[in-house]
C-alpha cells in the first residue's frame, strides 16, 4: 500500500551556537520556546489546531522533565495541547517528525509540530559515585560524632566530577567514544588525517559561502541572547572564515592521541541550537490550502555495529531505497550528517563499495556512489555544529530549502546514530 | 434604633453556640460600611449581648473576594462641618467599641478586599484570619483620601502592630497581603480561601477549649517597649515626617495629621484617643482637600466602567508594537507585564536588542521590589517575539504603531500592514498630535485605524488618550478601551484635534513659561513657584525631561493648528539650533549631571529683556491660560465633561491632585473671579488670554464646571 506523503508546513531554525558561548545562558526549554513560538508566529497553522507537540531532545535537562512540555507551554501552546519528548540519539531531531508520521497514518491526530533542541552548554557535571555514597551515608548519619566520622572517609578526588557530555558521547556497550568509533572507520577504510582534514576545510569553506549567501537566513532566525545587554545572535558562529589545512594539521588527535587520526577540527562542533517543523498530510494541507515547503515520501532506522555506528547512513539509505525502489539517480541533494569527517568519507567509500554491499546486503551492486557535487552542498555539521537533537530537523530544513532553490524533486538527510543505527528520510519538494 | 431593618447582615448559629454574622450589602459588587449598615450592626450586638448561648462569632462577608472595601466615601463627602456629623462619627466609634465588648470571642474572616472601615471593623474583634490569596488587601487607606482613620484605626493598630510600623502603614496607605499582614501581627493566621473552612473549625475548636487567647498573643508584636521612650518616639516620628514631606512636599495634609494623631494618643486610653482622632478626623473630613481627592476617585471608578462606545469590544489575545524606541519599548513592556503576547517590530535586530534590555531592565525594577521572581519574568519574557521584516503578523488581534512622528513613515507602514494582518486586526498609532484621519485616508480599511496615545515613561504614566478618526468604528473605540484597561491604564476618548486633550492643554503652559523668560523671568523662580502650586515639576524642568526639541515640534503643530495664541516663543528654537536640547544633551533651561540639575550659566544670554515679575501674575500666566484652552476644549467637545477633563490632566500631567484637576481648580477660585484675572492678562499681554466664551458665561450665570 502506498502511503500518503506528509507534508511539512512549516519549518524554522534557531542559528547554530558554539556550546560555551552565546546561548550558553538559555537553557534548552527556553531556547525551545523561543524557536517554537517563533515558528508558529511565522505559521499560518494556529497553536489551536495542533495535536500534539513532539520534540527531540538528548541530555534532558533536569530541570524540565519532559522538555516537549515544558517548551510547549512556554511558546504559547493551549493547555489542553500533549506533548511528548522523544530520544533516538542523534536522531532524536528525525525521530520527532517521523513519531508524527505514523500518528498521522494511525490517525491519531492530524497536525503534528516537532522538532529537536539541544543546549549542549548545560549538559551538567555529576558527582562522582564515591561523593554520592559519601553524601547519602552523611545523610544517615544521625549524630554529630556519626557525620565527623562518616566526613573522614571523604577523599579530595571524591570532587572531581563526571562530565555528562562525555558520558553522553561514550557508547555504554562497547565502551567506545563516539570519536573512536570513527577512528575504527578509518582504520577499516584507510581513511588519512589529510583527507579528513580536507574533507573538513571544505565544510568549513561551503558553509561560508551559504552563510555570505544568505541562504541560511532562509531558514533560520536571529535570537537576542542576551537581554539585559541587549546582544543578538543572526548566524551560525560556528562557521571557520579563517580555516586552513595548515591550522587544521596542528591540531591533536583527540580520541587516540598517539596513533589517530580524528581531531575537534575535522570532527563536528559541540554546539547549541533548536529547530522545528509544523507537520500534516498532503491532503490536509491542501485542504486548509497551505503551500508546503515540501513533504516527507518515507523513511528508515535500521541497526548495525556499535563499533562502526557512523556507517548508519548506508544501512538505513539500502533500505530506504529497497522500500520504495528508488535508487541514488534518484537523489538529487543528499544530506549526510558530518559527525566526523572520517565517518563521511567511510560512508562515501561504503556506498560506492559493490564488497560492501555483497559483503553487508549480499548485492551485487553498490548501494550507489554520491555524486560529491551533491553531498552535504552548504557544509555541515563540522562547521555548524552537531546539537545532538536538534541536527535531524535541520537535516531535513537544509535539503527541502537546498531543492526549492535549485528547482530540484527529491533528497535524501540521513545520519548516524550513536549506539550503532542509522536513519535515512526521503524528502521531495513538489 | 429599633426599627433598623434588617438589609445588611444575616446571623446564623450552630448547635456549639458558634454564631456567623455574614454582611452582604444588598444589590452592590462590594461591602461598603454606611451608616445604616453601622447601625444595623448595632442593632445584632446589642441582640447577642445577653445571648448566653452564643459561644463565638464570626463575622463574614457574603462577597466573593470582598470583605469590606471600606466606608461609604459617598457619605464621607457629603460631611458637613457641624455638631450632627461629629455626633454620627462618635456614634460609629461606639459601635466598634461595642463589638469591641462583646462578652464572647469575635473572629473576622477576611477574604478579599479589607481596607479602611472595613478594617477598623476586623480591628475591633478578638481575632482575624485572612486568606493569603492574591485578592487579599488589608489596609488602613483613608489617607489616600485625604482623611485619617476615624472608628479608632489609629488607636487599634499599633496594639497589634506597634507604632512605628502603624505610622508606616498608615502614611504610606499600604494595602498588605495575607502572609505579610500576618508576620506583622495584624491578622492571627493567613491560609489559602479553599482551607478557610478548615481554619475557621480549628478556631471555633480553639475558641471553645479556651486555647486560643495564649495561642495568637504570641504572634501579636503590639507597642514596644522602647517606642513609648520619648527619644526613640521622636526620633521615629522625624523620621516619618521626613518621608511624608519628602513624598507629598508638604501638600497633603492628611498623612502628617495621622502621625500627630498617633503620636499624641500612644500612651493614653482608647477612650481619649478616639475622642482626639475624632477632632482630627472632622476638619479633615470637611477638608476641600478631601472632596478634591475623594472626587477624583469617583471619577476614577467611573472610568472604570467606561467604554466609550456602545458596541461590544472584541477580545485581544495577541498584540504587536511596531518601533520600539522609547515609547514604543515601554509599551510593548506594559503588554508583556500584563501577559499579553506582544510581537516587537523594528528595521534593525540592533534596535529590537536593545528595546529587550530597555524591558528587561523595566522587569529588574520590579523584581527589586520583590513583586516579580526571575521565573515569572522569564515567562513573562517568553511570550515576546521580533521581527524585522514584518512577518508573522496574520494572527495578531491588534498593532500598535510607535514610530517617529512622520507622516510620510507612517503610511508605509500602514501600506505594509494592511497586506500583511487580517481585516480583523486594529491599527493603533501612538501619534501624539498628528490627525488619525488624515493618516489612514487611503487605508482599505480606515474603520480599524485608531490613536492610543501613551505617556511617557508608559510604565509609570496611567493616562491613555483614545482618539477616533472620522471612520473608526466603535468596535475598534471599545476594543482598545478595553485593552487599555487591562493594561491598568485610564483611557479617556477624545476627539481628533491637535496636541488632543492634554498636550493641546499644556503647551501653552510651557509656552507661556518661555515667554517669561523671554521676558527676563529667573528659570528657577518660575519653576520654584510651580511646584510650589504643587505641579510635579515647574515647566523648565519639564521641557528638559521631553526634550526641547520635541517640544518645539509640537509647539509649531499647535501654532500651525491655532494660530495666535500658541505662538512659541522664539527662545525654544534658538535652544534647538543651539543643541541645547535638555537632559539627553546635558543642557537646556539647565545643565544636567547625571541625575541633578545645575543653573545653565550661559541661559541668560537667551533672554530678550530682563524685566522682574510679579508672582501672582505668573501663576496665573501658566494656570489660568491652561483653565481657558481647557475650557475651550469642553467648549469644542473634545472631551465629555470636566471630570474626565480633569481625570486626564491629573493623570497625563501629574496636575496636583489635592486640587482636583485643572477646572475642580477654578471651580474653587470662583469662575468670576478667573475670567476678571483673565480679563486683566489679556489687557497686558494679548488675546491669547482673553477668557472664552463659555466661561464668561458661566461666570455670568454662577456656574461652576462641577455640579455638586
Amino acid at each position: 500500500m502506498k502511503k500518503e506523503r506528509i507534508a511539512i508546513v512549516s519549518a524554522l531554525r534557531t542559528p547554530m551556537a558554539r556550546a560555551g558561548g552565546k546561548f550558553q545562558k538559555i537553557q534548552a526549554d527556553q531556547l525551545g520556546a523561543i524557536l517554537f513560538r517563533e515558528l508558529m508566529m511565522r505559521s499560518l497553522v494556529g497553536v489551536d489546531k495542533v495535536d500534539e507537540v513532539i520534540i527531540g531532545n538528548v541530555a534532558q535537562p533536569i530541570h524540565a522533565a519532559n522538555i516537549a512540555r515544558v517548551i510547549a507551554l512556554r511558546a504559547g501552546f493551549p493547555e489542553a495541547t500533549p506533548a511528548i519528548t522523544v530520544h533516538r540519539n542523534c536522531a532524536s531531531g528525525m525521530e520527532s517528525i517521523t513519531t508524527a508520521v505514523s500518528r498521522i497514518y494511525a490517525g491519531e491526530g492530524k497536525i503534528y509540530v516537532c522538532g529537536g533542541v539541544e543546549s549542549m552548554s548545560n549538559i551538567p557535571l555529576v558527582y562522582s559515585e564515591k561523593m554520592t555514597d559519601l553524601f547519602s551515608k552523611l545523610a544517615d548519619s544521625k549524630t554529630v560524632l556519626d557525620k565527623m566520622r562518616t566526613m573522614l572517609g571523604f577523599k579530595p578526588s571524591f570532587i572531581k566530577p563526571v562530565v555528562g557530555l562525555m558520558s553522553g558521547l561514550t557508547d555504554p556497550v562497547s565502551g567506545l567514544l563516539m570519536g573512536s568509533t570513527a577512528e575504527v572507520l578509518a582504520q577499516d577504510f584507510g581513511i588519512s588525517r589529510e583527507e579528513q582534514d580536507a574533507f573538513a576545510l571544505r565544510s568549513h569553506q561551503k558553509a561560508q559561502k551559504a552563510k555570505e549567501s544568505g541562504r541560511f537566513a532562509l531558514e533560520s532566525m536571529a535570537i537576542v541572547y542576551d537581554e539585559y545587554e541587549g546582544k543578538y545572535l543572526d548566524y551560525d558562529d560556528g562557521i571557520r572564515e579563517s580555516q586552513t589545512l595548515a591550522k587544521l594539521a596542528v591540531l591533536r588527535p583527540f580520541f587516540d592521541r598517539k596513533n589517530g587520526t580524528v581531531t575537534a577540527g575535522n570532527s563536528s562542533q559541540i554546539t547549541d541550537a533548536a529547530a522545528g517543523v509544523v507537520l500534516m498530510s498532503e491532503s490536509e494541507a491542501k485542504v486548509r490550502g497551505l503551500e508546503p515547503l515540501g513533504y516527507l515520501r518515507d523513511y528508515a532506522y535500521v541497526g548495525l555495529d556499535p563499533k562502526r555506528m557512523g556507517l548508519g547512513p548506508v544501512f538505513a539509505t539500502h533500505k530506504l531505497f529497497k522500500q520504495t525502489g528508488l535508487s541514488m539517480d534518484d537523489i538529487e541533494i543528499v544530506e549526510i550528517n558530518e559527525a566526523f569527517s572520517a565517518q563521511v568519507i567511510a560512508c562515501e567509500k561504503a556506498f560506492a563499495s559493490p564488497e560492501f554491499a555483497k559483503t553487508h546486503f549480499g548485492e551485487d551492486k553498490a548501494v550507489g556512489a554520491i555524486d560529491p557535487d551533491i553531498l552535504n552542498v552548504n557544509g555541515g555539521a563540522i562547521a555548524l555544529g552537531h546539537p545532538v537533537g536538534m541536527t535531524g530537523t535541520r537535516l531535513v530544513l537544509t535539503v527541502l530549502h537546498e531543492l526549492r532553490l535549485r528547482k530540484q524533486q527529491r533528497g535524501l538527510a540521513t545520519l548516524c546514530i550513536g549506539g550503532g543505527q542509522g536513519a535515512a528520510l526521503l524528502l521531495e519538494v513538489k | 434604633m429599633n426599627d433598623v431593618q434588617i438589609k445588611y447582615f444575616n446571623r446564623t448559629m450552630d448547635e456549639r453556640g458558634i454564631a456567623t454574622l455574614t454582611f452582604d450589602t444588598p444589590d452592590s459588587e462590594v461591602n461598603v460600611l454606611c451608616f445604616d449598615a453601622l447601625y444595623e450592626l448595632e442593632q445584632q450586638i446589642t441582640q447577642m449581648h445577653d445571648n448566653m448561648s452564643i459561644k463565638a462569632l464570626f463575622i463574614e462577608s457574603a462577597k466573593e473576594h470582598i470583605f469590606i472595601a471600606g466606608a461609604d466615601i459617598k457619605e464621607i463627602k457629603a460631611f458637613k462641618n457641624t455638631s450632627e456629623t461629629v455626633d454620627k462619627l462618635r456614634h460609629g466609634q461606639e459601635i466598634f467599641n461595642q463589638l469591641e465588648n462583646l462578652p464572647f470571642p469575635t473572629v473576622a474572616i477576611i477574604d478579599g478586599a479589607c481596607l479602611g472601615g472595613g478594617l477598623e471593623l476586623a480591628l475591633a474583634c478578638d481575632y482575624r484570619v485572612a486568606t493569603n490569596d492574591a485578592h487579599t488587601r488589608i489596609g488602613l487607606v483613608e489617607v489616600s483620601l485625604g482623611i485619617i482613620p476615624g472608628l479608632g484605626g489609629t488607636q487599634r493598630l499599633p496594639l497589634l502592630v506597634g507604632f512605628s510600623k502603624s505610622i508606616e502603614l498608615i502614611t504610606a496607605s499600604k494595602r498588605l497581603k495575607g502572609d505579610k499582614a500576618l508576620s506583622l501581627g495584624l491578622v492571627d493566621a493567613s491560609v489559602p480561601s479553599g482551607y478557610l473552612g478548615f481554619k475557621k473549625e480549628e478556631f471555633s475548636k480553639e475558641i471553645l477549649a479556651g486555647t486560643l487567647e495564649a495561642k495568637v498573643a504570641k504572634l501579636r508584636k503590639g507597642i514596644r517597649w522602647y517606642e513609648m521612650f520619648a527619644p526613640v518616639k521622636m526620633l521615629i516620628v522625624k523620621m516619618a515626617r521626613k518621608e511624608v514631606l519628602k513624598q507629598t512636599a508638604g501638600h497633603y495634609p492628611a498623612p502628617l495629621k495621622a502621625i500627630d494623631v498617633l503620636e499624641e494618643t500612644l500612651t493614653m486610653s482608647l477612650e481619649e484617643g478616639l475622642k482626639i482622632e475624632l477632632e482630627v478626623f472632622e476638619p479633615l473630613a470637611t477638608s476641600q482637600i478631601s472632596k478634591n481627592l475623594i472626587e477624583l476617585f469617583f471619577t476614577s471608578e467611573k472610568l472604570k466602567k467606561e467604554s466609550f462606545s456602545k458596541a461590544e469590544a472584541k477580545e485581544i489575545k495577541s498584540a504587536a508594537v511596531i518601533g520600539v524606541g522609547t515609547m514604543g519599548s515601554g509599551i510593548a513592556w506594559v503588554l508583556a507585564y500584563k501577559d499579553i503576547p506582544v510581537r516587537v517590530g523594528e528595521r534593525s535586530m540592533h534596535s529590537i536588542a536593545q528595546a529587550m534590555a530597555k524591558m528587561m531592565q523595566s522587569f529588574e525594577r520590579i523584581k527589586r521590589r520583590g513583586r516579580l521572581t526571575d521565573r515569572e519574568i522569564g515567562l513573562k519574557m517568553d511570550r515576546v517575539t521580533y521581527t524585522i521584516d514584518m512577518q508573522g503578523l496574520t494572527q495578531t488581534d491588534i498593532v500598535i504603531e510607535a514610530v517617529n512622528e512622520d507622516p510620510a513613515v507612517k503610511k508605509k507602514i500602514y501600506e505594509t500592514l494592511e497586506a500583511t494582518v487580517s481585516e480583523h486586526t486594529i491599527i493603533a498609532t501612538n501619534t501624539s498630535s498628528l490627525e488619525i484621519t488624515e493618516l489612514v485616508k487611503e487605508s482599505f480599511h480606515p474603520e480599524r485605524f485608531v490613536g492610543m496615545h501613551f505617556f511617557n515613561p508608559v510604565q509609570k504614566m496611567p493616562l491613555v488618550e483614545v482618539i477616533a478618526g472620522e471612520k473608526t468604528s466603535d468596535e475598534t473605540i471599545a476594543t482598545v478601551v478595553k485593552l487599555a484597561k487591562r493594561l491598568s491604564k485610564i483611557p479617556i476618548k477624545v476627539s481628533e484635534c491637535a496636541g488632543f486633550l492634554v498636550n493641546r492643554i499644556l503647551m501653552p503652559y510651557l509656552n507661556e513659561a518661555a515667554k517669561m523668560f523671554d521676558e527676563g523671568e529667573n528659570i528657577e523662580h518660575i519653576d520654584e513657584l510651580l511646584t510650589h502650586f504643587g505641579m510635579p515639576m515647574g515647566p523648565f524642568t519639564l521641557a528638559d525631561e521631553v526634550g526641547i526639541d520635541i517640544g518645539e515640534k509640537v509647539s509649531t503643530i499647535l501654532y500651525e493648528a491655532y494660530g495666535e495664541r500658541m505662538k512659541p516663543s522664539k527662545v525654544l528654537m534658538q535652544m534647538t539650533q543651539n543643541e541645547w536640547l535638555g537632559k539627553k544633551t546635558g543642557t537646556g533651561f539647565y545643565t544636567h549631571k547625571g541625575k541633578d540639575k545645575f543653573h545653565n550659566e550661559h541661559i541668560h544670554e537667551l533672554h530678550t529683556n530682563h524685566a522682574v515679575l510679579d508672582d501672582a501674575p505668573i501663576q496665573d500666566r501658566t494656570i489660568l491660560i491652561m483653565v481657558n484652552e481647557a475650557a475651550r476644549c469642553l467648549e469644542e467637545g473634545v472631551v465629555a465633561n470636566a471630570r474626565y477633563l480633569d481625570m486626564a490632566m491629573v493623570m497625563g500631567t501629574g496636575f496636583p491632585a489635592f486640587r482636583g484637576g485643572l477646572l475642580r481648580y477654578a471651580d474653587g477660585e470662583g469662575l468670576s473671579n478667573v475670567v476678571a484675572r483673565l480679563k486683566l492678562l489679556e489687557e497686558k499681554y494679548g488675546e491669547r488670554f482673553t477668557p472664552v466664551k463659555s466661561l464668561v458665561e458661566m461666570a455670568e450665570n454662577g456656574k461652576t464646571f462641577y455640579d455638586e
